[in-house]
């Protein structure tokens, strides 16, 4: 650059800049060593004849930087080689720029050449500028520093090729000398008396002075960390109230080849302490309530980094602080700003001038980027609407929402701040988002349960359904109305699934109420041991449907949710006999009501939250049915018992027994022709950011099925099954399946299903990329848990634990596949031995 | 058809030539597909040659008829930039600029590719005020200036929907400056009207605030008055009418409440 530099300045100095003249272009010739064509060169300059300029001019000094930009040449000069009139004739002159022929470099591996090629883009062709041996130069000198090699010298020559070829080219020698690995053997400190030397190496974050025990940092020297960790002893010294402490001066001493110390000469000065601070321009908040946010006194240790984080805390954008207090009611255009009015006998008097500014309102809201999305979806779950008061955290939770959608990728969501408007007292936002896959196929086929099972799975999370009739809509799927609609049909030769859900989150558009209902019908049939195939005559059908509203509350605060479902399940039983129904033919029904309360907070990305919580208590009740339809349970169970006794003695007849089967048939028919239960369910997670990157999640749940008349009994239905991967599979009564690893699937429980359940766990996640294409991480987890069967056995300390590792991966188009590897500490039941490892694959479960 | 399969394999001296003569009767035939898989062979051979002009045009506008509009749109303008001199230059930058149109999604989808299809179109008609796709361009403008107005008023009309008053109040304020002439401009007052109304029936009446008491829905009755005369002033025939006077009617009966108090 230093070239164009000159030769504008020397034609600058020709022919005076302001003197320039009108003229019309004539004829435009190149010259120079190229081999570009003259009509590529002129076109590229932007210069073209008939043109009107005025030479001197910016129409040539763009034309050269035009073709420097092309970075093909050097040596640019625009010429005027004659003048007739006001007509000009130009030349270009130029060189082209040398092509990289051959590299060789040396002093490392074979191996590291290819990357030391790749990163400074030195492939056969490129262009040689000084540009280029420069940055390549400094990005190794860098490299190799950062890597401890302090004495690392990097030497670069190039040689002319000289051969018949027309274009010029360079052979390039790159000649690497690493010198020895260099580490910091001693940090002395002179000058301190206040804060010893090991506080003050302490303070340095990233040097440290080489110590065996020490895993995490090594005793590297890198120059740019070695500055910052400067500043570093300079906070530790203003946090202490030596706010004039400086370094006198650091000198880097080479031992030998192989390490060096460093020796840091410090001045510490004196201890301030706060002395009077008073507010200044406050209006919107009196002096008392920005004491309160400030916390601090007079006669405290002076604290200059206490200070400015009080006022503005940069590492935390959600920080108690005076800047966030007025940027989350409004005051956009605030500005606070801490001055030190007097010093006298090292006391501090503050004066913290604040600048309210206009409150701030939004102006005009939009979003960008939704090329699925319809406006409407988006818009409704926006909390920073045209004409309300700027709020900082309004901005924020706007942000955590749409991740949450699940439409958008939640890392790529951004806040735009546009036309800051301060004597207005506006602000336009604009929210950028971007559209990742939301639908999930599912198509497997495999063994199970005696036979293959094949299973079509197809979950629309961002479906249109007014769309479903517009041909064009199809691309592929018609799409943008965030309405959900799943379709699941499995199948193989003893039964078959066919369940339909659809909800919309919006009913009606106007408030946030969420509908949603969902169809399923089951067909199983008996196995005939004969045939070893299934027996068509003898079937089990289970029919269900099911309405559901949720509905967003304000009370208590905003991220509760309401919801309420009513669902009917018909079981029917046609010449069936198992171990669940003492009847082979007859019926029996569910209807229920579903009430839950929930609350969730959590942030950002709904397949990795790194922060919030999550709440659930849901009670499911049937009708009191026994209340009022006059049938005397505690009779039939009386009378039960007593025909229980007959069949299982084994004196009695068999007619006998035969007839108090049939009695006990009848007798379970009439107590589960409309089932009758309560359940009540809590479930509660929370997740913290330990580190940077670990997040923990601890999780408790909890749940009960009870019966309204004992008499009548707890059904065997709606019951929980504790252990293994939690997923729920094919299932015939409406069982619920307990997440609990390190155990085989639902093992943990009674055959029939616990009647109360308990469980804890501890998980911490990391992430390994959470790129939108595929999100991973790797968790390990604690837990334990137990389920019982009624409440005298209930004991939450007595419970199945069980520690492990796994890994979750997500993909838009696949959901989310994970394998889990847990180890359950304690025997099963029935056994004596711990359980030891087991292997979960998950699959499609979110949580 | 195999002659087609020669002519693609096909190498060596003459073979450039000959996909181009195939090409070109291909595109004749109209059959773009198969024609592009032969120019694109082609592209490099000719870059720099005058045949070059020629295969570029076709090269596009076959992007163009496949429907392939972001690769045509890209292509005609390199064509443009390329050829200043071609007699094709202002049908190419047209085409281009179609081509941004014709990326132009539904209005209620992110507007990005409307935006820069006004904005080429537009160029194109101030740079060939005359020519003969004048017309045509800005009846397509038209079109894409519409989609921007639906947008506008569809969000400012959900807000409505959705019972926040306030920010309909705001956006379609926004919409009447934004779009002074458009179409939807009655219905934007006819809603604005409505949710000023509605704001001030379900306000409260005084709020506190740094200024002292503000008689707040007095002031909103007030607005949304000022807002019914502008509307009854621009529309007077308006399919609205019996709606406003209502409101009127309303507001007005509100507001004598506190003019005989004061």
């Amino acid at each position: 650059l230093l070239l164009f530099a000159c030769n504008f300045t020397i034609q600058a100095q020709d022919l005076e800049y302001s003197n320039g003249k009108k003229y019309t272009l004539g004829d435009i010739s190149v010259s120079g060593n190229t081999t570009f064509s003259e009509q590529t060169i002129i076109t590229y300059s932007g210069l073209r004849k008939g043109k009107e300029m005025t030479i001197p001019g910016e129409d040539i000094s763009n034309a050269i930087k035009k073709l420097w930009n092309s970075k093909l040449f050097s040596d640019i000069e625009v010429y005027i080689t004659k003048t007739e009139g006001n007509i000009a004739y130009l030349q270009i002159r130029l060189s082209d720029l040398p092509k990289l022929n051959e590299l060789k470099i040396n002093g490392v591996k074979k191996g590291k050449k290819e990357s030391i090629i790749r990163e400074n883009k030195l492939t056969k062709g490129v262009k040689v500028t000084e540009n280029l041996i420069t940055t390549t130069k400094n990005f190794l000198t860098k490299k190799y520093r950062k890597d401890g090699f302090f004495n690392t010298k990097i030497h670069i020559n190039t040689i002319d090729v000289k051969d018949s070829i027309q274009t010029a080219r360079v052979n390039m020698v790159l000649n690497i000398d690493k010198g020895e690995k260099v580490k910091i053997k001693n940090i002395t400190f002179s000058g301190n008396t206040i804060l010893s030397d090991k506080k003050l190496r302490k303070s340095m974050k990233s040097t440290k002075k080489i110590n065996r025990i020490r895993l995490l940092k090594r005793s590297k020297f890198i120059d740019s960390a070695y500055q910052a960790d400067l500043g570093h002893i300079i906070d530790a010294y203003k946090e202490n109230g030596y706010r004039d402490a400086r370094i006198l001066s650091d000198s880097i001493i080479t031992n030998n080849d192989k390490t060096i110390s460093l020796k840091i000469d410090v001045n510490e000065g004196e201890q301030y302490t706060f002395g009077d601070i008073t507010f200044i321009g406050n209006t919107v908040y009196t002096n008392d309530q920005l004491k309160r946010l400030l916390r601090i006194n007079k006669g405290d240790t002076y604290n200059g980094i206490l200070l400015q984080k009080r006022i503005a805390d940069d590492t935390k954008p959600d920080a108690f602080d005076i800047t966030n207090q007025y940027q989350n009611n409004g005051y956009l255009f605030s500005s606070i700003n801490p001055v030190e009015v007097s010093a006298d006998n090292n006391v501090i008097d503050l004066e913290i001038r604040i600048s309210e500014g206009k409150p701030a309102y939004f102006n005009s809201v939009t979003v960008v980027g939704n090329d699925k999305t319809n406006d409407h979806v988006i818009y409704r779950e926006i909390r920073t609407r045209p004409g309300q008061l700027y709020s900082k955290a309004n901005v924020v939770r706007t942000v955590r929402e749409l991740g949450q959608l699940g439409f958008f990728d939640a890392q790529e969501i951004t806040p735009n701040f546009n036309n800051p408007n301060p004597v207005e007292g506006t602000i336009d936002m604009e929210y950028s988002v971007k559209e990742t896959g939301s639908s999930q196929i599912e198509l497997q086929g495999g063994y199970g349960g005696g036979g293959f099972i094949g299973t079509l799975g197809l979950s629309f999370n961002n479906f249109s359904i007014k769309d479903i009739f517009k041909k064009e809509a199809y691309k592929p799927i018609p799409m943008g109305d965030g309405q959900k609609l799943a379709l699941r049909l499995q199948a193989s030769r003893f039964f078959q699934t066919y369940s339909f859900s659809f909800s919309e989150p919006w009913l009606g558009g106007k408030r946030p109420v969420q509908f949603s209902t969902s169809i399923s019908h089951t067909k199983q049939f008996l196995f005939n041991p004969q045939t070893r195939n299934a027996d068509k005559s003898r079937s089990f059908n289970i029919t269900g449907i099911t309405f559901g509203l949720a509905k967003r509350l304000s009370v208590p605060d905003d991220y509760f949710t309401l919801s309420q479902a009513i669902s009917y399940q018909r079981y029917d039983l046609n010449n069936y006999n198992t171990g669940l129904f003492t009847f082979g033919d007859g019926y029996s029904n569910n209807l229920s009501y579903t009430i839950g309360l929930s609350r969730n907070n959590t942030s950002v990305d709904p397949i990795f939250p790194t922060g919030g919580s999550s709440f659930a208590i849901t009670g499911k009740f049937s009708l009191p049915y026994s209340l009022f339809n006059g049938v005397d349970y505690d009779a039939l169970d009386a009378e039960r018992e007593a025909n229980d006794n007959i069949r299982t003695d084994i004196t009695s007849s068999p007619l006998d027994v035969a007839d108090a089967s049939t009695r006990i048939a009848e007798i379970d028919q009439e107590k589960f022709s409309w089932l009758e239960f309560y359940k009540v369910k809590f479930s509660g997670e929370w997740y913290t950011q330990l580190a940077k990157n670990l997040v923990l999640r601890p999780k408790v749940e909890f749940g009960f099925l009870g019966a309204y008349n004992n008499a009548r009994g707890i059904i065997p239905f709606e019951r929980f099954y504790l252990g293994g991967d939690g997923l729920g599979n094919f299932s015939l009564d409406g069982r619920e399946v307990i997440q609990l690893r390190g155990y085989p699937n639902q093992s943990l429980s009674d055959q029939d299903g616990g009647t109360i359940y308990n469980k804890f766990s501890l998980e911490l996640r990391y992430p390994i990329t959470l790129k939108a294409s595929a999100k991973i991480y790797a968790l390990g987890f604690l837990e334990g848990g137990a389920s019982y069967n009624s409440f005298r056995d209930f004991n939450p300390f007595s419970i199945n634990r069980s520690a492990g590792l796994g890994i979750r991966i997500f993909m838009p188009a696949f959901g989310l596949l994970g394998i889990d590897f847990g180890h359950g500490f304690d025997p099963l039941p029935g056994q004596t031995q711990k359980h030891g490892w087991e292997t979960h694959f998950i699959i499609g479960q979110q949580f | 058809c195999s002659e087609y399969q020669k002519a693609l394999k096909a190498d060596g001296e003459g073979a450039i030539a000959e996909k181009f003569k195939m090409g070109e009767a291909l595109y004749k035939e109209g059959k773009f597909a198969k024609a592009n898989r032969l120019f694109a062979q082609i592209v490099p051979d000719y870059r720099g040659k005058p045949q070059a002009e020629k295969l570029m045009y076709l090269y596009s506008n076959s992007f163009y008829q496949m429907k392939d509009y972001y690769v045509s749109g890209y292509q005609f303008e390199r064509f443009a930039s390329s050829y200043p001199k071609s007699e094709k230059l202002e049908e190419a930058t047209f085409l281009s600029a179609k081509s941004a149109y014709m990326l132009s999604p539904v209005y209620t989808k992110d507007q990005t590719e409307t935006k820069e299809a006004i904005e080429k179109l537009q160029e194109y008609i101030n740079v060939y005020p005359d020519s003969e796709y004048a017309s045509e361009a800005s009846k397509l403008v038209q079109e894409l200036d519409f989609k921007l107005e639906k947008k506008a008023y569809s969000i400012a009309k959900q807000y409505n929907h959705i019972s926040d008053y306030p920010a309909s109040v705001r956006s379609f304020d926004n919409f009447v400056f934004e779009f002074p002439g458009s179409v939807l401009r009655e219905d934007a007052l006819f809603y604005r009207l409505d949710s000023a109304y509605k704001l001030a029936m379900n306000s409260i009446e005084y709020k506190n605030s740094l200024n002292g008491i503000i008689p707040l829905k007095r002031n909103r009755l007030k607005e949304a008055k000022e807002y019914s005369e502008s509307f009854v002033k621009s529309y007077i025939n308006s399919k609205y009418l019996e709606d406003v006077n209502a409101m009127v009617a309303d507001i007005d009966e509100e507001l004598k409440g506190y003019s005989t108090k004061s």
